[in-house]
């Protein structure tokens, strides 16, 4: 069954490193994000495993055969490697049909007419697009267009699924709406995807596993929630979730086995860890999801309202505590008069603390401040 | 009655009203009555050889010359139908070349890891810089030989002694070949354009579909760049129907004609009636064209490019192939760029055409004096000549009028129409702007003769004036169509700020309009020139004399046969013009293979 295998691929553009000896592994049937700023090299990463674009150095293999080998002159031609590729742009054929659109990779596997006829009809019901069979692309609105390019990748049942954000040229509501089918499409059709977003909200809500690359630099390649709970980083932890985590600078007292004491905004914090934490430097930062930053009139940390933010079902609070901004979540409606004086807490077994040099993660767990 | 007085009040308040309607009276006088005239004069007797032949009074009607034109005689066949089908062949067969030509420059310098691209790509644009007929006096320098023509020994036989048959020498053949060859680096930067642009996610999700490269190239590509290719294919066929130019060059030596030549040796034969008949044939047909390109260009299958991530196309690699394809790309583009001067320096230097040893050079064609200039009907070399430098000075003040009125007219015009886009005036001014573009050079240069014969505007008649007006009409659509685009790019909110502050309509034009756009200005400004420096067909019916431009007594010198002052008059020609090129790159950053050299 198909497993991708990335060890040690480089791809440089003249002096500019894209990708930097990138190691994976992407699991038959997973759905794997690739997540990063624009810039960061997943598409190209994504195209290498398609090979529309040849690393510079390194290994892919799928399944258990290697596709590209940069030391022994392997470099299969994508045509050969099985797979199915989404473009952002959608690249239909501007000069044919829906129909020829779709049909078109099946008459390539020199398919009989009937049976075309039968697997594009499938597709056409699956994707809800029957009625717009005979019409041109250019007739058909960005969302119709995206279901046609699903249905052409999808066309040959391909066993690897790759696509680069595919739904970024959608508006809002009709991307939610995508992401969902994307999501049914995935079991429906038993294949792995391997999917390039720079939205971690599509990340979050599609994936088995997220590779957050920057850089050029694989950051993490963990399940979403992992990456969400334990990110390795710095970067990591302010790249996913939305608003994004604080982070409260604080001075280094003791490290223990399992703990961690540290000075934060004048007042004396005690860390506790399952784990042993990792060495680290005198400065650092205390991570803090918003979703932790209650708002709590026996709240240790004094502070005055700088903004309130209600959506309806949410309220985000922006809190200034001397000169740290902290931003928290409240459930609810909730309205604070600017500059009234409020009380926070912090709370939950999620918080992280990072070295603030290095920006490394050194201990996962929760915070009892004096 | 104040209504219609306020109403006409408010109307011409707006600058943009009157500049229309100023354009729509001159534009309305300088097209359509000349055509309307030419109309008239296809059904009247003129006098000399007409009055004579059919012994009828001068200006009266007739039908005469439609019998005599299409009667399916000797006479009509010669005079009419054969030139017809020659034209014809000439513009198929130049439009195939020019698109197979350009077309796989094309592909070559935007799909392949081809060496040495940008050197190919700029010089193979360079032949349509100069005149198409340099080319076609490149051939004959080339290929004349003593077996055919006028019996004057070209390069070939001079140093190889070989003598190509007169097909090859003279004819469809080789007006085919120079036509399509002039105008493939055109078919190279439309299709080029294309193929660059073009997203390359397109053809990259047919190979995950495990299409074949040819596979790809037939199905996709090409399709996609179809529409394109014929648009091209018909604007070069129409140039090559109504080429002038290069027919006389490779034609005239073994009397072959076709229908623009034709044309002018009816009405210089006194054939008025015949002329003015075949000149609105090639109107139709140049109507006819423009039509079928929009239809086609209209269609369904039609599509507007999506730009996504682009710009990552892979090029093919062409492995050992290579060095030969760049090697033999460098030669052609070199030999039809670049040997072409030399050959005319050196053909400008030799005494006896086809000799090209030392003893027989001079530099008497250039510089020589009275008494040492070989019977050539010159009283001196050119550069000494004063009537090449009235003819050089008469072509560059016409270039430069015609370049202010044009330049101006066009920003103008651009200017008026998208300020009222979408009314009927607006529309009208833009399409009768836009309508000599559709006539052939040399019938338009008709339309004009027939106007400065009759009777109302004999004042006109062999005047530098007409030459001004017949250019500027005729390089209007470019410099309108220019306008347009520049000042639609431009915001409205941009105008109306200033307006807020009470600036008036010219400071708002000089200070913030223009200067927006300067370079697409000066560009409108400049082109004209370049145009009126190498025109020949437009003006060889009007001048009053043939020396009294520097093209037409180029001309002049080939039809009587002094090639040597041909060559270097068409080598000080080249000259100017590469001037002015260099002088638009720099003044305007704009160049002729912008955007797709490799």
């Amino acid at each position: 069954m198909p497993e991708i295998i990335l060890e040690n691929v480089t791809k440089r553009f003249e002096k500019f490193v894209a990708v930097e000896n990138l190691n994976m592994k992407i699991e038959d049937r997973g759905f794997v994000t690739l997540l990063g700023p624009s810039g960061c090299g997943k598409t190209t990463t994504l195209r290498m495993i398609a090979g529309l674009e040849t690393p510079t150095s390194g290994r892919i293999l799928i399944d258990d055969e290697p596709v590209f080998d940069s030391k022994k002159g392997v470099n299969l031609p994508p045509n050969k490697r099985d797979i199915g590729f989404l473009f952002q742009n959608y690249a239909l054929w501007p000069h044919m049909t829906v129909y020829d659109n779709i049909s078109f990779g099946l008459e390539m596997l020199k398919w009989d007419k009937a049976k075309i006829r039968k697997r594009v009809d499938e597709l056409l019901a699956l994707l809800r697009i029957e009625q717009f069979e005979k019409r041109y692309p250019a007739e058909l609105s960005g969302g119709q267009q995206q279901r046609v390019a699903i249905a052409r990748t999808l066309a040959p049942s391909p066993r690897v699924l790759f696509m680069d954000e595919p739904l970024s040229n959608l508006d809002a509501k009709l991307r939610q709406e995508m992401r969902a089918e994307l999501k049914r499409l995935h079991s429906d059709t038993n294949s792995t995807f391997v999917y390039v977003t720079h939205d971690q909200l599509e990340a979050m809500t599609l994936s088995t596993r997220v590779c957050l690359m920057d850089t050029g630099v694989l950051q993490q390649y963990d399940p979403p929630l992992t990456v969400y709970g334990k990110p390795a980083n710095k970067f990591v932890a302010s790249f996913v979730g939305n608003p994004t985590m604080n982070f409260i600078p604080a001075e280094l007292d003791q490290v223990g086995s399992k703990t961690v004491t540290f000075h934060m905004l004048g007042k004396k914090v005690t860390f506790t860890s399952d784990d042993q934490p990792e060495k680290c430097g005198k400065k650092l930062l205390l991570g803090v999801r918003p979703e932790f930053l209650p708002i709590h009139k026996d709240g240790p940390i004094e502070g005055k309202i700088y903004s309130t933010l209600p959506t309806g079902m949410e309220t985000t609070v922006q809190v200034k505590c001397g000169d740290t901004m902290m931003t928290g979540v409240v459930f609810g409606s909730v309205d604070f008069p600017i500059d009234s004086p409020v009380n926070l807490d912090i709370v939950g077994d999620s918080l992280v603390l990072f070295d603030a040099e290095t920006g490394k993660a050194v201990a996962y767990g929760r915070a009892e401040i004096e | 009655m104040t209504q219609l007085k306020y109403r006409i009040k408010a109307f011409f308040g707006k600058p943009s009203n009157i500049l229309l309607v100023v354009f729509l009276v001159t534009l309305v006088v300088l097209s359509l009555i000349p055509l309307i005239t030419m109309l008239s004069n296809m059904f009247t007797i003129h006098l000399g050889t007409e009055k004579k032949l059919y012994r009828m009074e001068v200006g009266s009607y007739t039908l005469k010359h439609f019998q005599r034109l299409f009667a399916g005689d000797d006479w009509s066949r010669v005079n009419f139908w054969t030139p017809l089908i020659n034209s014809f062949i000439v513009a198929c067969g130049s439009g195939v070349l020019g698109i197979v030509i350009g077309g796989t420059v094309a592909w070559f310098i935007t799909r392949s890891d081809l060496k040495c691209k940008s050197f190919i790509s700029s010089v193979f644009v360079f032949p349509y810089m100069m005149p198409a007929w340099t080319l076609a006096l490149f051939w004959t320098n080339m290929f004349q030989n003593s077996k055919v023509g006028g019996g004057n020994i070209g390069m070939v036989e001079s140093v190889f002694g070989i003598c190509m048959p007169e097909w090859f020498v003279y004819g469809i053949f080789p007006m085919i070949i120079v036509i399509g060859l002039h105008y493939s680096p055109f078919a190279y930067l439309l299709i080029g354009g294309i193929l660059k642009n073009m997203d390359a996610t397109l053809e990259e999700s047919a190979t995950i579909l495990k299409a074949s490269r040819w596979t790809i190239i037939k199905r996709i590509t090409v399709p996609i760049v179809l529409p394109a290719i014929l648009s091209t294919f018909l604007l070069i066929f129409s140039s090559g129907f109504s080429s002038y130019t290069v027919p006389v060059f490779l034609g005239s030596a073994v009397k072959m004609f076709t229908l623009s030549t034709k044309m002018r040796a009816l009405i210089q034969a006194g054939y008025q009636g015949q002329g003015y008949i075949i000149a609105f044939i090639s109107i139709v047909l140049g109507c006819l064209i423009l039509g079928i390109n929009q239809w086609f260009t209209g269609k369904r299958k039609s599509f507007t490019t999506v730009t996504g991530k682009s710009g990552q196309v892979s090029l093919v690699k062409l492995r050992g192939a290579n060095w030969p394809l760049s090697v033999i790309m460098i030669i052609f583009t070199v030999f039809f760029a670049i040997v072409p001067l030399v050959s005319f320096a050196l053909e400008s230097i030799i005494k006896q055409p086809g000799n090209y040893a030392l003893s027989n050079m001079t530099l008497d064609f250039w510089v020589g004096t009275e008494g040492s200039t070989y019977e050539t009907g010159m009283i001196s070399g050119i550069l000494l000549n004063p009537t090449m430098w009235s003819a050089l000075g008469r072509q560059v003040l016409l270039a430069l009028v015609v370049a202010m009125i044009v330049g101006t007219s066009g920003m103008l015009i651009g200017y008026a129409c998208v300020q009222r886009r979408g009314t009927k005036l607006s529309q009208a001014v833009e399409s009768l702007a836009f309508f000599p573009y559709l006539m052939p050079a040399m019938s338009f240069g008709t339309i004009y003769l027939a106007v400065a014969t009759s009777q109302n505007f004999k004042f006109l008649y062999g005047t530098f004036a007409i030459l001004v007006l017949v250019a500027s009409v005729k390089f209007l659509p470019f410099a309108s169509r220019s306008g347009v685009n520049s000042m639609l790019q431009i915001a409205p909110e941009i105008e109306e700020s200033a307006i807020i502050f009470g600036t008036p309509w010219v400071t708002r034009m000089t200070r913030i309009l223009f200067p927006i756009q300067k370079s697409s200005i000066l560009s409108g400004y400049l082109l004209p020139v370049m145009s009126v420096m190498r025109e020949v067909a437009l003006f060889t019916l009007l001048v009053p004399y043939a020396r009294y431009l520097l093209t037409t007594m180029l001309f002049s010198f080939n039809e009587t046969g002094y090639s040597q002052y041909g060559s270097a008059v068409t080598l000080l020609i080249i000259v100017v013009i590469i001037i002015i090129n260099n002088l638009t790159n720099k003044l305007t950053g704009a160049s002729f293979d912008k955007g797709i050299g490799g």
